[in-house]
């Protein structure tokens, strides 16, 4: 049962409010059995099923890793296929490590979108809908931290990967119009050495009792257009102000954010690369209450592989991400987090199936690969098949509604609602291709 | 229709919210097969009768049939605006799909034309079928007899030429302008006039809806009953119109409304409804707020200590006007609406593609407004732009080919016109009177646009825009528009359905240029100078301001008319516009309230106050400071309002305070938050630019300034006003107990940059 259009009609206010007012519903001339049967199909719809997942991280594979030579091999592959813990599944040789973890993770080898370019699919990826000059939508990441809520005092939406030069994209992981609440806290590249998250401590020199008399200033500076002026926004700043200053007081949070707590050993499982220590810093932010977190993703369109695919695959990009997100699984694993964190390995589109003439492979967004596990998800699944060459999808084509419907499921999210934009358009939060909503991957969730 | 005398109309909206779901889940289906028999007992218009039962009885509401794909397989436009479809839909049955001009599945007639009395049109909302939206009719009405007699007599759908005698062309509510009391009731009488030229009342073929029940609320008779102040208004729809009308409601009467100085149109029009709503303007603002609030909104820019003093100082009764002028005439001026208009039209390297091509495009920006470009030529340069040059150079998008024409024609409406077409890319619009054609008659407009060359691959040293008919560019897109729904080719149209013409064939987008910019139609004046009405007091008459729709009601709207007649008939000068707006009354109001106005957010009986967008913001604080921020390798000094490309420059803080990204219209709205609250605390901005080579703080103790003088100076700087006794006392003397000056120093600059009065224009 599908509800779309206006909010009011939604079906996730009908099972969240409206059935407490049975008493109305006589007057409407609803007979008891009528009801019950509403609610029969409610349940049938709805989400009530016991959510495992509270957080989810993002690896985010910035320019589109090469299906063939990674999740779906094929023989137009410079790699070979190897075998997995799960019995039927091969992944490509570049992924090792990985290959061990197969019975937590599944892969889907039919993702299908509709957008060629990195700017277009990356916002496709990122929040679902196609660009659109007129109008801005609120990221994956911000749904869930407006679903979810905050934990423990933490940001609710992590984003690692502040670039370094044309920040083109940034906008598209952030909030829109379901507000600034809702906006990632960027954090740096957590490998260099002077990483520091911005803006979370005090600087040199400022001590907390001069924090304290700087207040008491502004209090005194303040205090005549307060007096006379009724701003609610005013209010609003200072509650955020006490907040922020529990945070760069709290040691929890701080320690959310300090590797230096994580073993040596920890850290060189995770890889001493940009994209290892993002992951683990991205699994202490969880642990510690975080509800989405983007790791990796530093290099602008790193895996942007226009020429010599097979090296910068085999080289550069698969042996960092194959070590981290093996490590990330059994770290996970041990911590018991695993059923409660869900992980997400996708970039924005996949790769051609041909080798172009600078030995690269172009953009493919007709048919691609990418893996998830945890948070309740099944692992050890291939959902959908594509063609011999991993060009067209053959069965199961899924789109990015559909795999936002089955993260939104696991997390207990009603994938049908739709949020109401500021001038009264419904916007989907699981979008699908042609004006239909997602729905959630059979056999995963 | 249920509840038919429902005291409390507010709870309808719940109640038709849960009829409509459990419509949803009940199939349909229940009709019985119908053989058409045909003659007419009376003439019947399908249109107006039928049409006007479904909208009254709010079959057609936009929460029920009337929604984008219908309820429960049953689908109806709202208001009944496309009789043609919905006749179609009850005569012949189907469920409509969005996509596709095909209905899903078998079609099954909503009429029975045997057994009219078992016609699923009558026995759902008779409720004799299971029905989600409830009981909308008794068969003991008029309305339920109309039904029964129009199947009866085949279910015709009218000659043309009754319809149009009959249609339907304007509403007309009085009284006009309602201003009641609490728990006092009015009753709105509605009348219409027809296309033949008489009119009529139809108050009893309304359906009425108040969008705030909880100010007032309104029957189904049209009777309204005021609950607590303030102004909510009454969309009346009948077949096919619609109107609204909007009920001031006040707690009592003031004694003795006081006579208010007015200086133009806009005051007057402003203080007459204040004085119907019996709501007094707040006192004329003191000098210092209005200086700063002038300066700010005029140049973005906070004036110098030394202005400042010269301004309080200065007695002269015209020195208001006189600054006026000099803000007008200010280099200041043109940086900051070249930045407000480069906001607007978007101007940035991650939308031209490349810095020489926003650069080209932001210096046509500028040049418009640094020689007073009448607005309406800068819109027709824009939206007809061809070859290589500033104005063409906005329609590269984000990866650099060229946008959809769907996309690139939604934009220019939405900039120019103020009104928000998208919903109807897919449909018909669910609320607003235009079609699924319209928008692709518009879009038409955008068919033939190509981008010859590609400096990319070097088949040409730049690109080029043109319009091909032919489709003959490189990587255009050139070519015939067609329908998504019916797979058609469409022609060039415009907004109000008239087709362009062989003029467009040739030059399409001048022939909808000057459509658009048209004197003899009011949107175009009306969407610009509500805009900048909007900054001026960070609320539009319109608001959002972009976004003209019915259910959108303007809450001046002869403020709106006058001003946008005011703007046509001097040229469409946007300096002469401003100098209207920022010399009247109304403008120089004070931000405090009193205790008649303190509740009311829409009717500018005081100066709201607004957040300082995230460049005027940092741009102040460096200012203030003497400590400027550096953008990459731009110049030291260089201002956040005077960068050509913004989004080549990362910055924290403007990221933090909301600068759009530029690929979409911006909508910017500074709202607090907690980064930008944890940057107030620990950030660089708020702690690296307190002291640091050449700051206002270094050169102070170089010359020696005293405690007072300090205290003075930044008081100027940062808040435009002289320090109080008080906060002088409690400042000079907090200093004097420091150790060190220079942090006692910082301390006071953090304070005053990082207080509500210093981020806000008040």
């Amino acid at each position: 049962m599908k509800w779309s259009g206006c909010l009011q009609c939604t079906g996730e206010n009908l099972r969240r409010r409206d059935f407490l007012r049975v008493g109305s519903l006589s007057l409407l001339g609803f007979n008891l059995s009528q009801f019950l049967s509403l609610k029969d199909l409610m349940a049938k719809a709805g989400p009530p099923r016991k959510a495992k997942a509270t957080s989810c991280i993002l690896l985010w594979l910035e320019g589109g890793p090469s299906q063939v030579d990674t999740w779906d091999p094929k023989s137009n592959s410079g790699f070979k296929a190897i075998p997995t813990n799960v019995a039927g599944i091969q992944v490509s040789e570049l992924l090792p490590r990985v290959s061990r973890h197969m019975d937590k993770l599944s892969i889907i080898r039919s993702m299908h979108t509709e957008e060629i370019d990195h700017p277009e699919a990356t916002h496709y990826a990122i929040t679902g809908h196609r660009p659109n000059p007129t109008m801005q939508f609120p990221s994956l990441g911000s749904i869930m931290a407006k679903e979810l809520g905050q934990r423990n005092g933490m940001p609710a939406y992590v984003r690692h990967g502040e670039h370094d030069d044309w920040k083109g994209y940034e906008r598209y992981f952030g909030s829109a119009f379901i507000g600034p609440k809702y906006a990632p806290m960027v954090v740096p590249d957590p490998d260099r050495k002077d990483f520091e998250v911005p803006d979370l401590s005090l600087p040199k020199g400022i001590s907390l009792e001069r924090i304290q008399d700087r207040r008491s200033l502004l209090r005194i500076v303040d205090r005549l257009c307060r007096q006379k002026e009724e701003v609610a926004e005013y209010s609003r700043m200072d509650s955020f102000t006490e907040q922020a200053l529990s945070l760069i007081l709290s040691p929890e949070v701080k320690k959310a954010f300090d590797l230096s707590h994580e073993s040596e050993k920890t850290k060189e499982a995770y890889g001493r690369h940009g994209f290892g220590q993002s992951v683990l810093l991205a699994r202490r932010l969880v642990e510690h209450g975080c509800r989405f977190v983007t790791a990796a993703g530093y290099k602008y369109n790193q895996w942007d592989s226009h020429s010599d695919n097979n090296e910068g695959h085999r080289d550069k990009l698969c042996p960092p991400m194959d070590q981290a997100l093996a490590a990330l699984m059994e770290d996970l694993e041990q911590r018991g987090l695993l059923d409660s964190t869900l992980v997400l390995v996708m970039g924005e589109f996949g790769r051609t199936p041909h080798i172009n003439p600078n030995n690269g492979r172009d953009h493919w967004p007709h048919c691609w690969s990418l893996a998830l596990g945890g948070g309740g998800i099944r692992g050890g699944q291939i959902i959908g098949a594509s063609d011999e060459r991993g060009a067209q999808v053959a069965e199961g084509m899924v789109t990015v509604g559909d795999l936002y419907a089955t993260l939104y499921k696991a997390f207990g999210i009603d994938w049908e609602k739709t949020y109401m934009t500021p001038v009264g358009r419904p916007i989907k939060i699981a979008n699908s291709i042609g004006d239909a909503t997602g729905v959630p991957i059979e056999g995963l969730v | 229709m249920f509840r038919r005398n429902a005291p409390e109309k507010g709870r309808r909206v719940g109640l038709g919210r849960l009829g409509a779901l459990a419509l949803g889940i009940i199939l349909a289906g229940q009709g019985g097969d119908s053989v058409y028999a045909g003659g007419s007992a009376r003439p019947f218009s399908f249109p107006r009768e039928v049409g006007g039962i479904l909208t009254k009885r709010g079959c057609n509401n936009q929460e029920c049939h009337g929604s984008v794909k219908g309820r429960g397989g049953f689908k109806l436009s709202a208001n009944a605006l496309y009789p043609r479809d919905d006749h179609e839909w009850i005569v012949q049955g189907g469920v409509y799909q969005v996509l596709s001009p095909e209905p899903l599945g078998s079609r099954k007639p909503r009429i029975d034309l045997k057994q009219p009395e078992n016609s699923l049109l009558l026995t759902k909302p008779t409720m004799e079928e299971p029905h989600g939206g409830g009981e909308r009719l008794s068969r003991d009405s008029a309305d339920y007899r109309t039904l029964v007699e129009w199947i009866r007599a085949g279910a015709p759908y009218g000659r043309e030429e009754d319809h149009r005698a009959r249609e339907i062309q304007q509403l007309e509510v009085s009284p006009r302008q309602p201003v009641i009391r609490v728990d006092e009731e009015q009753q709105l009488l509605v009348t219409a006039t027809l296309a033949g030229g008489l009119t009529e009342d139809v108050t009893d073929q309304i359906n009425f809806e108040s969008n705030d029940p909880e100010v007032a609320e309104v029957s189904d008779s049209g009777l309204v009953r005021a609950r607590q102040p303030g102004e909510a208004a009454v969309v009346i729809r009948a077949a096919g119109r619609a109107a609204t009308v909007v009920i001031g409601v006040i707690r009592q009467p003031l004694a003795g409304y006081p006579q208010t100085s007015q200086r133009n149109f806009i005051d007057r029009l402003v203080f007459a409804k204040l004085r119907r709503l019996h709501i007094l303007p707040s006192d004329p603002s003191d000098d210092r707020q209005f200086l700063r609030r002038v300066c700010l909104d005029l140049t973005g820019t906070l004036p110098p200590p030394e202005r400042v003093k010269e301004f309080l100082a200065n007695d002269r009764p015209g020195k208001r006007d006189e600054l006026i002028e000099t803000l007008l005439n200010s280099p200041e001026f043109l940086d900051y609406w070249t930045y407000r208009f480069a906001d607007l039209f978007r101007v940035g390297k991650s939308v031209q593609g490349f810095t020489k091509y926003s650069r080209l495009y932001w210096e046509w920006i500028r040049d418009g407004i640094a020689r007073n470009k009448p607005y309406d030529q800068m819109a027709r340069e824009r939206i007809a732009a061809q070859g290589y040059g500033g104005p063409a150079l906005h329609y590269y998008l984000i990866g650099g080919d060229l946008p959809s024409p769907q996309d690139m024609m939604g934009e220019q409406v939405r900039v120019f016109l103020g009104r928000r077409l998208d919903c109807a890319q897919c449909h018909n619009h669910p609320y607003e009177p235009w079609s699924q054609n319209q928008f692709w008659g518009m879009t038409a407009f955008y068919g033939q646009l190509t981008r010859v060359g590609d400096i990319n691959t070097g088949t040409a040293p730049y690109n080029i825009i043109l319009d091909d008919p032919e489709g003959h560019g490189v990587l255009g897109k050139g070519g015939p528009t067609v329908h998504p729904r019916n797979k058609t080719e469409v022609q060039p149209a415009f907004l109000s359905g008239e087709p362009a013409g062989q003029n467009a064939a040739e030059d399409p987008r001048a022939s909808l240029a000057e459509w658009m910019t048209s004197p003899d139609r009011p949107e175009f004046a009306e969407a610009i100078v509500n805009r900048i009405w909007g900054r001026f007091f960070g609320r539009g008459i319109v608001d959002p301001v972009d976004d003209f729709k019915l259910a959108n009601p303007a809450t001046h709207p002869d403020l709106l008319a006058a001003l946008a007649e005011d703007f046509r008939a001097g040229g469409y000068d946007l300096r002469q516009l401003m100098r209207r707006i920022v010399r009247s009354r109304v403008y120089q109001l004070s931000s405090f309230p009193n205790a008649s106005n303190r509740s009311d957010r829409t009717n500018y009986a005081r100066a709201h106050p607004r957040p300082l967008d995230a460049e005027v913001l940092l741009d102040a604080i460096s200012q203030v400071t003497g400590v400027p921020e550096r953008f990459g390798t731009k110049p030291e000094g260089t201002r956040a309002i005077n960068l050509v490309s913004s989004d080549m420059y990362p910055s924290r803080f403007l990221e933090l305070y909301g600068r759009p990204n530029r690929q979409m219209v911006p909508q910017r709205k500074v709202e607090a938050s907690l980064g930008q609250a944890l940057h107030l605390l620990a950030g660089s901005t708020y702690t690296g630019k307190l002291s640091g080579k050449g700051s206002r703080i270094d050169r102070l103790i170089a010359e020696g300034a005293s405690n007072a003088e300090m205290v003075e100076e930044f008081y100027l700087a940062a808040l435009s006003r002289f320090p109080t006794a008080e906060e002088r006392g409690e400042l000079e003397g907090w200093i004097e107990g420091q150790a060190s000056r220079q942090r006692a120093a910082e301390d006071l600059v953090w304070a005053l940059i990082g207080s509500r009065e210093f981020a806000y224009v008040h």
